[in-house]
């Protein structure tokens, strides 16, 4: 528990200084998505469809196939910016919103598995470092 | 829609106020001055001041600069009240400037602490496009949907009035109309799918004096029969540009935007023989009785639009020779790529012809004023319809253009991009963006240009000349008696040509892109030249890679800058 606080806590500097979300400590235990997906290659089928649902519900801010020119907004960054917490960043982001920014809560809006189908997509487009 | 009456009578009484007021002629030209945001309630954006022309207008140098302190998009327009310019930012606004116009110097600034949130319901950036003046009062919409009323000496707030929920997805970002002692005002949220209305305020207080809806409310409200079963709940049709006025008619005119959402299997048949399904009174043009609300006529521009053809963009009223007849006009170059010229007094369809590269339709029947639409560029439910000419930005979006009476001449900030498109499914949600459709914007159209300056002949229908810009998103335009047209890229330059032939004359770079126009005003017997600059953020964010060329084209930035003629 410890060393997942520290993660976060490095999670969360990284963060604040790249300007992409800050994530509270408490985001470790909320949602529960994070962890019990993902694991497992996505399949082909998956990522399209997952490119699909995206550029229905993200590409008027993040651009199509997350091609966004506007660095703050740049999906393909996730993996630099976040790492292993990729994955929780994109959880509570997606589950709480950032209204500061545009980013609206996806809760109750768009389902687990959709929200996940999504992710798929993004994890096969990261910049490699 | 409440306000309104049937469209019989309503001709009926247009025609009554027409015949008593003798031949309209458009609202008085700007003669030194620049009042309202597009020149005049006429939206002309043409200035009678012509120190600076074609001779020596090489020579123009810049007076004082303004930083305007954000650095989201930059789409105001200054206006000029005595001796001061009063000009906004973005975000909010963050600020509305009183500036003494022959130095620069800030008088008093408005900087009203505006909710965060309002990034999620503004769906294009956040942006404010200027404020209206009358009566010793600045009017200024707000991204919160706030309309309020400062102290033109002092900047305070003299009313705030809430129009409407922003949470909703509502978002006000243009300068409101004013017209007698009433202050008219619409909003944006066409792509939230909330119902659209324009609403007109008492200048004094602030107290709603009519608000009429663009579209039904209710199966017994006018139009309802022309959407699939109650999809007019969610159905757009937001008024969210600017407003024009004819004071001899007194109609105020507006544009509705698309309908919500741009999937269109939800509000219709999904096919091009739509019958009656036509989703009144969305992308289209709206005149109304200035004293009422009243709805006198409409003319849809898109019926059954399922390409995001929002009809908002600004219409120009002119007086034109048809015919050897001087005719009361409306201009309207539409995202549709249809340049429209209405008579303003009926709505009548005088002529429509394309000013730019259009596939979608093969031309506009001139009985009903209905687009021949080529049915494989319609997309549908889960079909895609491919590279669709014009795309969504439309053939002009909301970058103003100017008419010189002088020249004859329209001079149209235009964009030349194709794009695929298709429908999807999508469930309703308020404060949610409600598109069902995926789409790829990013197709150049013919040429590979994407921007171009188009000198535009209303009478004859057909282009005079034009400029290609290697980019979109190029700046609204400013013609002046001068012999001269000016405009901004998104690359910096800010140029001025020669009105007649396109010449290039002078150019200067503002250090970050250009996407509203310029103004115009005299003090002191020395005209000055005003242009914002701040390169836009969010719609490339529509464009993928051309986006990054034009982020990479243009830093960030914020500033008024003011041109003059060295010692005139």
């Amino acid at each position: 528990m410890k060393r997942k606080r520290l993660a976060f806590a490095l999670a969360l500097t990284t963060a604040v200084w790249s300007g992409l979300p800050s994530l509270p400590s408490s985001a470790a235990e909320e949602g529960g998505g994070p962890a019990s997906r993902g694991a497992a290659k996505p399949d082909p089928a998956t990522i399209a469809e997952g490119r699909s649902l995206f550029n229905q519900n993200c590409s008027h801010c993040h651009s199509p196939n997350a091609a966004s020119p506007d660095p703050p907004r740049d999906l393909r960054r996730l993996s630099l910016r976040y790492g292993d917490h990729m994955r929780e960043v994109f959880w509570y982001t997606v589950t709480h919103g950032r209204p500061d920014k545009g980013m609206p809560n996806w809760s109750g809006v768009l389902d687990e598995k959709t929200l996940w189908t999504i992710f798929s997509f993004l994890e096969s487009i990261q910049t490699k470092p | 829609m409440p306000s309104e009456k049937t469209l019989g009578a309503a001709f009926a009484g247009a025609l009554t106020v027409a015949l008593a007021a003798g031949a309209g002629s458009a609202a008085a030209q700007t003669n030194g001055g620049w009042g309202a945001y597009g020149a005049d309630l006429a939206n002309t954006r043409f200035s009678a001041l012509h120190q600076i022309d074609t001779t020596n207008v090489k020579n123009l140098q810049v007076a004082w600069m303004l930083s305007l302190g954000s650095l989201e998009a930059q789409e105001s327009t200054p206006i000029l009240v005595g001796d001061t310019l009063y000009v906004t930012t973005s975000s909010g606004p963050r600020y509305v400037f009183a500036v003494d116009a022959k130095t620069g110097a800030v008088r008093w600034r408005y900087a009203p602490e505006v909710p965060a949130d309002v990034a999620a319901t503004t769906c294009c950036g956040l942006d404010n496009r200027g404020v209206a003046y009358a009566n010793g009062k600045v009017f200024v919409a707000r991204l919160d949907a706030h309309l309020v009323a400062l102290d033109a000496k002092t900047g305070k707030e003299v009313w705030n009035t809430k129009v409407a929920d922003y949470k909703s997805g509502i978002a006000m970002t243009s300068p409101p109309t004013v017209v007698k002692n009433l202050v008219i005002t619409g909003y944006a949220g066409g792509e939230y799918g909330v119902r659209g209305a324009i609403s007109a305020y008492n200048q004094e207080n602030g107290q709603l004096v009519w608000r009429t809806y663009t579209i039904p409310g209710a199966p017994t409200d006018p139009g309802a029969d022309t959407w699939k079963g109650d999809s007019y709940k969610h159905g757009g049709g937001a008024a969210w540009y600017v407003g024009s006025y004819d004071p001899q008619l007194n109609l105020v005119y507006y544009g509705a935007s698309n309908p919500s959402p741009w999937g269109a299997s939800e509000r219709g048949p999904d096919k091009s023989e739509y019958g009656r399904e036509t989703n009144l009174y969305t992308a289209s043009t709206l005149a109304l009785d200035a004293d009422t609300g009243r709805i006198v006529w409409h003319f849809q521009t898109t019926p059954y639009d399922a390409w995001d053809y929002d009809g908002v963009n600004e219409n120009i009223l002119a007086d034109l020779d048809l015919h050897g007849q001087k005719t009361p006009a409306l201009l309207k170059a539409d995202r549709n790529g249809f340049f429209y010229v209405l008579n303003r007094r009926t709505g009548a369809l005088i002529s429509a012809s394309p000013f730019v590269y259009v596939n979608w339709a093969k031309g506009v029947d001139p009985e009903t004023g209905r687009p021949i639409e080529n049915p494989e560029k319609r997309p549908r439910l889960d079909v895609w319809a491919k590279d669709i000419c014009p795309n969504l930005f439309g053939g002009k979006n909301w970058e103003p253009m100017s008419y010189n009476p002088e020249t004859g001449l329209v001079y149209i900030p235009s964009f030349n991009l194709c794009m695929d498109l298709i429908g999807r499914k999508q469930v309703y949600k308020a404060g949610i963006m409600y598109l069902a459709s995926e789409w790829n914007l990013a197709k150049p159209g013919p040429g590979g240009h994407m921007s171009e300056l188009i000198a535009w002949d209303p009478v004859q229908q057909k282009k005079v000349w034009g400029i290609k810009e290697e980019l979109p998103f190029m700046g609204g335009t400013l013609s002046t008696a001068g012999g001269l047209v000016f405009y901004g890229n998104i690359q910096g330059w800010f140029k001025a040509v020669d009105a007649k032939t396109g010449a290039e004359l002078w150019k200067f770079n503002v250090g970050t892109g250009i996407s509203q126009g310029a103004m115009t005003y005299e003090l002191d017997g020395k005209q000055y030249v005003a242009v914002v600059a701040g390169r836009l953020k969010t719609p490339p964010s529509f464009l993928a890679d051309i986006g990054e060329r034009v982020f990479a084209a243009s830093p960030e930035g914020g500033v008024l800058v003011v041109f003059t003629l060295p010692g005139a």
